[in-house]
């Protein structure tokens, strides 16, 4: 049975992606060192969380169905530390919590619940950026009203501070848990040392000394203002055209991830700067509710009241025009090329179908005329002519 | 007094509630006031209990069934698990405290559909009945068209061993009014692999100004008509042509459509058992085992959103241009194709659902379907 169990439940924009690709390629040398990251495939601890919690995710189910038990099956015989990691457990409900915890051998087993936070200031552009790129058609605008409002009903609020409020993920992941197996890692300030978040994940995990290849290859690119407000008008006018299963390579990959996010140069999206007094005094009501709580915090909690407004504000809403036009341009190009791969594919396909059509015809020919030069070899051909034509008239 | 005693208070007012409701009590939150003992360590979310309220007041409830569903998830994307109000601690974190009989019927059926989804899978793949020889003198014919209404007819057919195919089969397509074969349509997208709401869908159509293919049934029609010739081809819309095409000396009457509800459950469930059961099984469950099982559920049939009319009228007239000119037998008047007046459902509405949700989940599965006892 595992000695413990570190689970890591969000929050998302944390770097977590990052963090799981390199758990999943050195899980070897973890192994190695005593600590188990269960999955056979990169995004095998988020079939397991989908799974938990019975979410239905673009035509993943069937790979998670019996997910979450075959890892936690392992956790169980495994006899060291064992790691669990993802961002979407933020959301499991007290029930979800409590079988997950209890399936992974909760209270014989020390449990220790890591969550990666970052400040609100970055995390409500990003979630909104993140909902465009999942076909939303909502404004920025509109976002924020929407998680601002104290009802939160409707789908985006309650997935916003579902995955984002983080005395309330704690409430509900760590109630029945002492507060020092509560660590919270917070991601630093834009602007410092690149590997410190790193190093924080390393203090939490116990991954400090162990040799980590780190080039990580998974990563969440963000979307500049003018390349955030092209893709909502495209979801805007294609969403009812394009299939889910078609958005995902065409829209999020192609055009957003491969193509806009290179765009570095333009306006970035920020918090306005409207918003901020509403930020700040929540985040002082987190700060003070997680220090009177006692949690492990590695970094520190200051990081959660995030960089000052950006000035000038950059509105998603009334984006430059000429911007927006730049980047439609880069779009249709990058469209265009796809398609031009596209046609060679088909071209190069086609020639190959032909040969093969090609090749059958010179073979039968052949085995016919073959046939014909002997008496028994005409006579089973005349058999097979008349079975055949059997066959069509029945058919 | 201090806000831990009152809270603690309220736990156990919370605790007295959730045995009422496991007697099968049927008293409100709001008008509950009795203490109860903990009997786990989390007082079940407001949306569990206030389904099994609902439950207790459409029927006796096993207190087998009472514990299912007070151990629940809800299933998919919404609200999470809420605390009641008036017995959760009071903090300022977290989603509102709800009174549970202002939970909306839409987050009870996220509860209803995680149970029922567990009865299908226990119930299993029905067993396929042995199909008869088939009759060496029969009618040698193909049905086509709208699955909805060529399944069971079908099914009847070769029940009494008549199946379709064989040397020179006349080609038989039917067609009914286009409102209800969209319904069709995406009743058998609801017991396939989930589909968006009824609503939804038609209005994805009529951007896209397109019909399911086998809505379409000069579509069909056409497709035959090159492998057997138009000539061979009867595209049938009164059902009162069929016995003669088909050989049969009783009437052949269309199936009933389900209620609006019924595909709109189907669908919620649809979405859910990918994560229990896989391929074959998962669609054997939702069509031979789900669908039976939600057939005779009472209600008025799904009708086209009134603002999906003029665009299905344009192509149930080119349909029946389409299926004259094209030289096929028609039995029947092109305009039986037009979307009807029948009395329907625009879109199925969630309370709606979650009544019949509520009664199939006290009806429990049957053992057996109509498949296994022929």
């Amino acid at each position: 049975m595992s000695k413990r169990v570190l689970l890591h439940v969000g929050t998302p924009k944390t770097g977590t992606s990052y963090l799981q690709d390199v758990l999943f390629r050195n899980r070897r040398t973890l192994a190695a060192a005593g600590i188990l990251y269960p999955a056979d495939r990169f995004d095998g601890q988020f079939l397991a969380a989908l799974d938990l919690m019975e979410l239905p995710w673009g035509g993943l189910e069937e790979e998670a169905i019996g997910a979450w038990d075959r890892l936690a099956s392992q956790v169980r015989a495994w006899d060291g530390t064992a790691i669990i990691s993802h961002e979407i457990l933020a959301t499991a409900s007290r029930g979800e919590v409590a079988r997950a915890l209890s399936s992974i051998g909760h209270p014989e087993v020390e449990v220790h619940v890591v969550l990666s936070v970052r400040d609100l200031v970055r995390q409500i552009p990003a979630e909104w950026q993140e909902n465009v790129k999942h076909r939303a058609e909502l404004s920025y605008g509109r976002f924020l009203k929407l998680i601002q409002k104290p009802s939160r009903k409707g789908r985006i609020a309650n997935w916003f501070w579902g995955v984002q409020e983080i005395p309330d993920i704690l409430n509900r992941w760590c109630h029945d848990l002492p507060p020092d197996r509560v660590h919270l890692v917070t991601v630093p300030p834009p602007g410092g040392p690149s590997n410190l978040l790193w190093e924080r994940f390393s203090q939490a995990f116990g991954l400090t000394g162990l040799e980590l290849d780190l080039e990580g290859e998974r990563a969440n690119p963000s979307l500049g203002v003018p390349e955030t407000a092209l893709v909502r008008r495209i979801n805007r006018r294609a969403n009812h055209a394009v299939d889910p299963a078609r958005y995902r390579p065409l829209v999020r990959e192609l055009l957003a991830h491969q193509t806009l996010s290179r765009r570095s140069e333009s306006p970035r999206l920020t918090l306005p700067p409207d918003a901020y007094p509403w930020t700040q005094e929540l985040t002082g009501a987190w700060i003070d509710e997680i220090k009177a709580r006692g949690y492990d915090v590695i970094g520190d909690l200051g990081d959660l009241v995030g960089p000052p407004p950006k000035l000038p504000y950059a509105d998603a809403d009334h984006p430059d025009e000429s911007e927006v036009a730049d980047a439609a341009v880069d779009a249709i190009k990058a469209l265009l090329l796809e398609n031009a791969r596209l046609l060679e594919t088909e071209q190069r396909l086609s020639r190959e179908l032909a040969q093969a059509h090609h090749d059958r015809h010179r073979l039968r020919g052949g085995v016919v005329r073959r046939l014909e030069r002997s008496r028994t070899g005409s006579r089973l051909l005349a058999g097979y002519r008349r079975a055949r034509a059997r066959s069509s008239r029945s058919a | 007094m201090n806000a831990s005693v009152s809270a603690d208070q309220g736990e156990r007012r919370a605790w007295g509630w959730v045995h009422h409701l496991r007697d099968g009590g049927t008293t409100p939150w709001a008008a509950w006031l009795e203490p109860g003992t903990p009997v786990a360590p989390v007082v079940p979310g407001a949306q569990q209990l206030e389904l099994l309220r609902r439950l207790n007041l459409t029927g006796p409830v096993s207190p087998v069934l009472a514990d299912r569903v007070l151990g629940a998830s809800a299933v998919g994307r919404g609200r999470p698990d809420l605390q009641l109000v008036g017995a959760a601690q009071l903090t300022r974190f977290g989603p509102r405290p709800a009174d549970p009989s202002e939970v909306s019927a839409n987050e009870l059926l996220r509860v209803a559909t995680h149970v029922l989804t567990e009865d299908l899978v226990a119930a299993g793949v029905p067993r396929r009945r042995r199909t008869p020889p088939a009759r060496p003198w029969r009618t040698r014919y193909q049905l086509l068209g709208d699955p909805e209404l060529v399944g069971p007819i079908l099914a009847g057919l070769v029940a009494r061993g008549r199946p379709p195919g064989g040397t020179g089969a006349r080609v038989v397509v039917l067609g009914a009014d286009l409102g209800r074969m969209l319904a069709n349509a995406w009743t058998v997208r609801c017991f396939d692999l989930g589909a968006r709401s009824w609503r939804a869908w038609t209005r994805r159509l009529k951007e896209q100004d397109r019909l399911p293919g086998r809505a379409d049934v000069a579509l069909v029609a056409r497709q035959w008509a090159r492998k057997v010739g138009p000539s061979n081809v009867h595209v049938v819309l009164d059902p009162a042509a069929l016995p003669d095409l088909l050989g049969v000396r009783h009437p052949v009457e269309l199936p009933a459509a389900p209620a609006a509800e019924v595909p709109d459950l189907g669908r919620r469930i649809a979405r859910v058992l990918g994560l229990h059961v896989a391929g074959d099984e998962r669609s054997a469950l939702l069509t031979r085992r789900l669908r039976p099982w939600l057939a005779d559920a009472p209600g008025l049939p799904l009708g086209l959103p009134a603002e999906q009319l003029d665009w299905a009228g344009k192509h149930a007239e080119r349909i029946g241009r389409q299926i004259r000119d094209a030289g096929y037998a028609v039995h029947g008047e092109p305009d039986a194709l037009l979307p009807g007046d029948r009395a329907m459902v625009e879109v199925p509405s969630d309370m709606a659902t979650l009544h019949l949700a509520l009664r199939t989940m006290l009806a429990g599965t049957p053992r057996t379907t109509s498949e296994e006892a022929e």
